[in-house]
């Protein structure tokens, strides 16, 4: 615990023994690999250090996780679909992607974690965007972003409603944040694909 | 440069790392790590009494105030922050290890002064009495006398009544005077 001089130096109050003690070795280089394996993997790592008084239900993890791979998976699929064409809209899709429920719901905006009004604003632009070239997207494509945008809003409301029973669960609001910012890089990438004409 | 000066120049140095740790700065926060390890490792060492588990205690600590950061108000102590989640992360780590042990009644008299020691004794005596002690007994010691906090913030940090914490004191207190052979004041 202490070293040989510390360990036989005489006090007379217990305020005198030392606050700080050395650990045995560096633990830096152990907590830094795992704020690095955090970020990457989201919150898959979050399990380990949530006690259970404060534990977050595994679904609110798994809805994170969800999120992650849809986002994932966009980008996976924009690497390896062949370039297409824009194409019409199939039947299926006649009633246009204005019609997807997510589209122009207001409880996103609402929250009181994206207060920002920059990022509202570069938000609505962004779905105006949007509708008008998901359209131009082969179908395929444009079911992936759909589904992609889909998955992501049902984590944020899942988050949401969580929030609202435990507003100060920095998890909880960790996960949102991440869930906002990869809605925000999905809607970013849908108009540059499309206007490109790579697909997505 | 008086004291209060530094004090000052350190908590604004200390508030400037966390603003940049929140924003994901981890050399900031490998700043904070350094600043404040060993207290904390001091603090789970105590609590836990294995070397291998207060250090992870500390990586945990570390890493959910990293989680927590956001949440952490700049004005208040960071040490004292950290030394809470410490507490919760080594109660928690302790719990899986070990039963939990019986509150003390909460009829204990108050226990107040600076833990003064009748005869000067080696640190290392002292360690291994107060690490021979029962863990809730500990707790409270460690807290109130080697940590300076009041019997208020020790009780909220150990989740128990702050009748129960001094309870828990003035068992530390007779088993101190006991096992070391010197009265404790």
């Amino acid at each position: 615990m202490t070293t040989d001089e510390s360990a036989r130096r005489r006090v007379s109050s217990l305020a005198e023994l030392p606050q700080s003690l050395e650990p045995g070795r560096d633990l830096w280089p152990q907590i830094e690999a795992r704020l690095q394996e955090a970020r990457r993997d989201g919150a898959a790592d979050t399990s380990r250090t949530v006690t259970p008084r404060r534990g977050v239900p595994l679904r609110w993890l798994a809805a994170a996780a969800m999120v992650a791979s849809v986002a994932v998976g966009v980008w996976i699929g924009r690497a390896l679909l062949p370039v297409a064409a824009p194409a019409a809209p199939t039947a299926q899709h006649d009633n246009g992607p204005g019609t997807a429920p997510w589209l122009n719901r207001p409880s996103a905006l609402d929250a009181a974690y994206v207060s920002d009004p920059r990022y509202e604003r570069q938000r609505a632009a962004l779905l105006r965007s949007l509708q008008a070239r998901l359209a131009a997207l082969p179908p395929l494509s444009r079911e992936k972003v759909m589904g992609s945008l889909a998955a992501i809003e049902k984590a944020k409301q899942d988050l949401e409603q969580a929030l609202g029973k435990d507003p100060s669960n920095a998890l909880l609001q960790e996960l949102l944040v991440n869930t906002y910012q990869d809605e925000m890089r999905v809607l970013t990438d849908v108009p540059e694909a499309s206007s490109s004409g790579r697909g997505i | 440069m008086g004291h209060a000066q530094a004090e000052d120049t350190r908590v604004d140095w200390e508030g400037a790392l966390v603003q940049r740790a929140r924003g994901g700065d981890a050399r900031a926060f490998e700043r904070l790590y350094r600043e404040h390890a060993g207290r904390v490792y001091g603090l789970c060492l105590r609590m836990t009494r294995d070397a291998q588990l207060a250090e992870d205690c500390v990586q945990d600590t570390f890493i959910n105030a990293w989680r927590a950061l956001p949440k952490f108000e700049v004005r208040s102590s960071l040490s004292t922050w950290l030394h809470r989640i410490a507490v919760n992360v080594s109660l928690a780590k302790r719990r899986k290890a070990t039963p939990v042990e019986a509150p003390a009644d909460d009829d204990g008299e108050a226990v107040s002064g600076e833990w003064l020691l009748e005869t000067p004794v080696e640190v290392e005596e002292i360690e291994t009495a107060i690490a021979g002690l029962p863990d809730g007994a500990r707790d409270a010691l460690v807290l109130h006398a080697l940590y300076g906090y009041s019997h208020g913030e020790a009780a909220a940090m150990l989740g128990i009544a702050e009748g129960t914490c001094k309870a828990q004191l003035h068992r530390a207190r007779a088993l101190l005077r006991e096992r070391l052979g010197v009265e404790v004041n």
